[in-house]
């Protein structure tokens, strides 16, 4: 069965067509890609996904429940987490403290007024096991605002996963990074993807990450569905070609 | 316990020491008991304020509405209903909570300089009931004809209307209680969730974290403390009126708690004592205080905006 | 019982177009600079006392057209020394420097001017009734709306029309692409800033004519044009406009029935408005 099927999905802005009738068919441990130009339409059919923003029609489906108007939060919940392509992060806590807020609401404890020894000691734990899976452990106690671009993008990425979720959603996780760094976010998420079985769907403008990673790539442009393929098909794709590689490549 | 968990205790000791000791050092500094008292209260309603404020980045404006609230539930309990002092705070800090949770549905998914309009908008409905509903209010006039109960323990008694200095012990016990309850909240899970709506709401949202619901929660809390507050500051007066509802006390509020600093749990207090202290000199000495005081807004703004903990954080950190 | 009803209505209308007159300035300011201005109220009281002073010089037509100028000049000028340094931090700053502001003018005016409530001299043959069976429309209300109908209009034809007004619509909308444009934003802001204060001074110099002048009337009337600006839309000026009008006329109406609770039932529109559609009547979505 799939993981997350999205059906017909539109959105209007006034007289703008910003998504027009996209769907996606994500398999469970699938790491979809998807691509395209300025303007395509991604984030913004990323966004009716996660709920931050709602669909003019369409139906978005998560292991097989309707969850098209399901508020944000609930979504979380139901196991899609994301990030965002301007990196969300709370820059004037320290990466122990944000990776706490996930890892306790994972727990169960957001409206918790106490906690016992014990549930502390383990929420502690996780969260020096997401630190030392994304190399930040050394960084613990700095303010995440302070840190490079990279570490704020990896303590983005471990707070979704904090919240330890079936479906990842990530909008140009190495959007504006230096090569060592788009480097290492990438290793990161293969890690993710291959250790944990995780189901990824990501936003990607670096064609190097996009074919190093994805199983699967979908193309948009100007709203609508342009290709879905294997990376191979897709580089062998002529329309996606004319409409992006091309451009791109000029 | 470490040296830095060591140091972090120091200034909750120092501000205890300084209260628990005030009724003894005020009049040294010619200072006098009922001035005390108003800095305990004011400042519990400017840290209360700032459980919302500065620890969850919510705009409230409003604040007085529900201070004023408690205020008139303790005055009007211990008039009509029981004479007694215990009660009528309860009822009074109820009163104000109920109201809160009510207007909040209305106002929770608001931001901003929005949610503040909207707060100071709501909280004039207050005002105008207690200003129009003369029979029971007193109206403009205010609620008079009661005064603060002794308090009974069942095994001693406690006059606290004619001893000032056990009146100023009873304010700083409750103040103490409600001021423990707001840092142990703080400190949980809850309070996490809700510094990680005021450092990004859109994170929280989507790390799971309903907003507005945790939105509302934090503003009930608040409101709670600060009509506890409202009822104490009735107590000290022995007296109501309206105007401890209007729109003017809740912006002394968010300036006790710029002034001494959003970002500390004690700044609203120090905020508070200075405003307090100030406005106490000004009224004596001119006419026109609230020039100064409006000045003095003006000023801190200008150049105090992180409020005076917030400069001597500055100053001590690298 | 028609008769009293239409009074009210009528009399609401009235007080629907001063919180309107009110509001819209305040709404400029704040589409466009995010400021809520406390010091607006005060800003009213100004331009009454202005026109109060003025009126033994130049008469009560010259004192309408330069009180609110002179006041306009004033929130020039305050913009240009206070306000403008808080564009762009946090919005709680601007509140209480505005705040502050309403302070020091409502002193400021009683230090002037004396706390006695000041009478307020209009021509006499604007105040006689117009007919005997509706003696409650006096010339000076008729005028009153007449004023305020010409000065919305004219608002809306500056922002329809003009190269200020149309630049101050476009940042209200997107203030970063006007500044990449070439507009100078602190200018558009400070003149936008004028254009508010304008419209309180004129409030100001027509409310003084109908309820004299007193220091505190400034304080007394902004509550209500916030009540306007929530109740008509946030971001939306004939939302603003249309929402001062029904709350003076509800409040009119709510004088005959139930007078009691005339100040409060503005506050319960709100409360509905913001219950059922949280953006305002014209609100735009996803403006707050």
């Amino acid at each position: 069965m799939s993981m997350l099927k999205v059906e017909n999905l539109t959105k209007h802005f006034g007289s703008l067509v910003a998504v027009n009738d996209v769907s996606i068919d994500v398999e469970q441990g699938e790491l979809r890609a998807v691509i395209g130009p300025n303007g395509a339409g991604k984030t913004t059919f990323f966004n009716m996904i996660s709920g931050f923003l709602t669909q003019t029609s369409g139906r978005i489906v998560f292991d097989g429940e309707d969850i098209s108007n399901v508020a944000p939060a609930q979504r979380v919940w139901r196991g899609i987490a994301r990030t965002f392509q301007i990196t969300e992060v709370f820059p004037e806590l320290t990466v122990r403290e944000n990776l706490r807020v996930p890892v306790e609401v994972a727990a169960g404890y957001r409206l918790s007024p106490w906690m016992s020894k014990d549930a502390d000691g383990e929420i502690g734990a996780r969260v020096v096991d997401l630190m030392t899976m994304s190399g930040l452990a050394g960084k613990a106690d700095r303010l995440v605002g302070e840190l490079s671009h990279g570490d704020q993008r990896a303590t983005e990425i471990m707070m979704a996963l904090a919240l330890k979720p079936r479906l990842l959603l990530l909008d140009e996780p190495t959007a504006g990074m230096g090569d060592q760094e788009t480097y290492d976010i990438t290793q990161l998420i293969r890690k993710l993807h291959k250790d944990q079985n995780l189901t990824i769907v990501l936003i990607e403008h670096d064609m190097r990450v996009v074919f190093h990673l994805a199983n699967r790539i979908m193309v948009l442009a100007e709203g609508a569905t342009l290709a879905v393929g294997t990376p191979q098909e897709i580089a062998a794709n002529e329309a996606v070609q004319a409409a992006y590689l091309g451009k791109a490549a000029a | 316990m470490g040296g830095p968990e060591l140091n972090k205790q120091i200034p909750n000791v120092v501000v205890w020491l300084l209260l628990l000791s005030l009724p003894y050092w005020m009049p040294l500094v010619h200072g006098y008991t009922e001035l005390g008292i108003r800095v305990v209260v004011l400042g519990l309603a400017a840290m209360a304020l700032n459980f919302l404020l500065g620890y969850t980045g919510v705009l409230s404006f409003g604040h007085a509405a529900y201070f004023g609230l408690g205020a008139y539930g303790v005055g009007m309990t211990i008039r009509y209903l029981v004479p007694s002092t215990g009660i009528g705070i309860i009822v009074g800090t109820i009163v104000g909570t109920i109201a809160a949770a009510i207007i909040g549905p209305l106002i929770i998914r608001l931001r901003g300089v929005y949610f503040a309009m909207v707060t100071i908008a709501f909280g004039q409905v207050f005002y105008f009931i207690t200003f129009r509903w003369n029979s029971v209010t007193g109206g403009d006039d205010g609620l008079t004809g009661w005064s603060r109960q002794p308090l009974n323990f069942g095994f001693a008694t406690v006059d606290i209307l004619h001893n000032t200095r056990a009146f100023y012990f009873f304010v700083l016990a409750v103040f103490a209680v409600a001021v423990a309850v707001m840092a142990w909240l703080l400190r949980s899970p809850f309070g996490r969730t809700l510094i990680a709506i005021r450092e990004n709401e859109r994170r929280a949202r989507f790390l799971g974290i309903p907003v507005d619901q945790h939105i509302w929660i934090s503003w009930m809390i608040s409101c709670c403390f600060v009509s506890l507050a409202g009822a104490l500051y009735a107590l000290l007066n022995n007296f109501v009126d309206p105007r401890a509802l209007y729109w003017t006390q809740s912006g002394d509020f968010v300036i006790m708690a710029v002034l001494g600093g959003m970002r500390s749990f004690w700044g609203p207090l120090i905020g508070a004592a200075i405003f307090v202290v100030l406005e106490d000199y000004l009224s004596s000495q001119t006419q026109n205080w609230m020039s100064f005081v409006g000045l003095f807004f003006v000023l801190v703004v200008l150049f105090f905006p992180r409020g005076v903990l917030g400069i001597v954080r500055r100053k001590l950190s690298p | 019982m028609s008769q009293l009803i239409l009074f009210n209505v009528f009399n609401g209308l009235i007080v629907g177009a001063f919180y309107a007159l009110m509001a819209l300035g305040l709404s400029l300011i704040l589409n466009l600079s995010g400021v809520i201005n406390f010091a607006h109220g005060g800003f009213l009281a100004i331009g009454g006392y202005l026109a109060f002073t003025l009126i033994p010089y130049i008469g009560f037509w010259g004192a309408l057209i330069v009180a609110p100028v002179l006041t306009a000049f004033i929130g020039l000028l305050v913009e240009r020394v206070l306000i403008r340094r808080l564009y762009g931090r946090d919005p709680l700053y601007s509140l209480l420097l505005t705040f502050g502001l309403a302070f020091m003018i409502e002193d400021g005016t009683r230090f002037i001017w004396g706390a006695q409530s000041l009478p307020f001299q209009v021509p006499g043959w604007l105040v006689s009734p117009l007919s005997s069976e509706y003696f409650f429309l006096t010339g000076y209300r008729l005028f009153m709306v007449l004023i305020v109908a010409a000065t919305v209009t004219g608002l809306f034809l500056i922002l329809g029309y003009t190269r200020l007004g149309i630049r101050i619509r476009a940042g209200t909308l997107d203030l970063e692409t006007v500044s990449v444009l070439g507009v100078n934003v602190r200018i558009l802001r400070n003149l936008n800033f004028g254009l508010g204060i304008y419209l309180a001074g004129l409030a100001g110099v027509l409310a003084a004519g109908m309820l004299g002048l007193q220091p505190t009337v400034g304080s007394s009337l902004i509550m209500p044009s916030f009540v306007a600006i929530i109740v008509g839309g946030l971001g939306s000026l004939p939302g603003t406009l249309l929402g001062g009008l029904l709350i003076g006329v509800a409040s009119g109406l709510t004088t005959v029935f139930f007078p009691s609770a005339t100040e409060a039932v503005m506050y319960v529109m709100m409360a509905a408005v913001l219950l059922v559609r949280p953006r305002g009547l014209l609100g735009e979505e996803g403006r707050f």
